[in-house]
């Protein structure tokens, strides 16, 4: 249990350990770096590529480091990639989290169905990015939130996200998309109040009120 | 300062920051050295013609800068494995430096595990991965 969250609370929601094919980090070493660093931190959300990581448990390393470690999901549509928060077994049976070419509609559908929380990340991203696909496939339904911080973020790709998320008025949300260790914590989002837990991140969630921040500047 | 033993290591130190040649010249250089010739690492003009932003360093060269990094901080360093992921190509002429910071030590083995990052001087990440490293205990 996460126990002395500063409040508000500033949580990295996107990075990847070594679960995912092209992370690299260990979560111990994640925790290790956050305090070595003195990141303005309290936690992070693993989001593994087209997988949820049922298996671990990072309980003890979350109280060793007094630290909110929690689980999510990047899964991959036809818009691009999407992050999946208050990920459970029932949502997993709904659609095939390995696919390259889920249907973003219904991964929205099924994650409304389990009080699931989808948001497109790196929006601004060409290829793997919503709005690389809205003149095509046109403005989805059910978005409400995107990624408008993103740590891996090149170019313009966070102005075109925050542009996007202006002229749709999505709530927008920051994360590193850290692969390695030093890279987590380079964006973030804060909520107002406490997050123990995956229900609690999805109801800050839901309640809309965050705020994201990079920290890339001070990196 | 450059390391000698694990016991000169510790979690957050940062290796020097290395800026790596990759003027024409030298990209010329490595790639008659590499027996690669392709005109996509040496010819500006031709890179753009295949829809490249220029020539490109070649991914090898890039992870020999990064070995050279590490032998540079721990010239008596055995380095066992380079892991780098490209996000974005290298371009030949343009300014790039490269950071490591160490992220893992195990004391007992004697191995350390470093974050490589090429950036430019927009601060973008172009490549990043990590290296394992032996060091004389």
């Amino acid at each position: 249990m996460f126990g002395q969250q500063s409040n508000p609370v500033i949580l990295d929601l996107h990075t990847h350990s070594i679960k995912s094919d092209d992370g690299r980090a260990k979560v111990q070493n994640y925790c290790q770096w956050i305090r070595n660093r003195e990141l303005p931190i309290d936690g992070f959300v693993l989001t593994e590529h087209r997988q949820f990581d049922l298996e671990s448990d990072y309980s003890s390393l979350a109280k060793s480091f007094d630290l909110c470690i929690l689980k999510g999901a990047e899964v991959e549509t036809e818009y691009g990639h999407v992050l999946v928060f208050g990920v459970t077994e029932a949502l997993m049976g709904e659609f095939d989290f390995s696919s390259i070419h889920l249907p973003l509609a219904q991964v929205i559908e099924a994650a409304a169905r389990h009080h699931a929380v989808p948001v497109p990340c790196h929006p601004g991203r060409k290829r793997v990015g919503m709005s690389a696909h809205l003149a095509e496939f046109g403005i989805p339904d059910g978005v409400r939130i995107v990624e408008i911080y993103n740590g891996g973020s090149r170019d313009q790709e966070d102005t075109i996200a925050q542009a996007m998320a202006t002229e749709h008025n999505y709530l927008g949300i920051g994360g590193s998309d850290a692969h390695i260790v030093s890279h987590v914590g380079r964006c973030a989002t804060r909520f107002p109040g406490q997050i123990r837990d995956e229900r609690e991140l999805v109801e800050a969630l839901n309640a809309g009120e965050f705020e994201a921040l990079t920290f890339r500047d001070a990196a | 300062m450059s390391v000698t033993t694990i016991n000169d290591v510790e979690f957050g130190e940062e290796l020097p920051v290395f800026d790596p040649d990759t003027s024409l010249e030298n990209v010329i250089r490595f790639t008659e050295a590499a027996g690669w010739r392709g005109s996509r690492f040496t010819d500006h003009a031709a890179a753009r013609k295949e829809g490249l932003p220029g020539a490109l360093v070649p991914g090898i060269m890039s992870q020999g800068f990064l070995a050279a990094m590490i032998h540079r901080w721990a010239p008596t360093a055995i380095i066992t494995n380079v892991d780098t992921i490209f996000r974005a190509p290298v371009i030949v002429d343009d300014v790039y430096h490269i950071n490591g910071v160490i992220t893992d030590v195990d004391l007992d083995a004697g191995t350390v595990e470093v974050d490589l990052t090429v950036t430019n001087e927009k601060a973008e990440t172009r490549v990043f991965g990590t290296a394992a490293v032996q060091l004389p205990t």
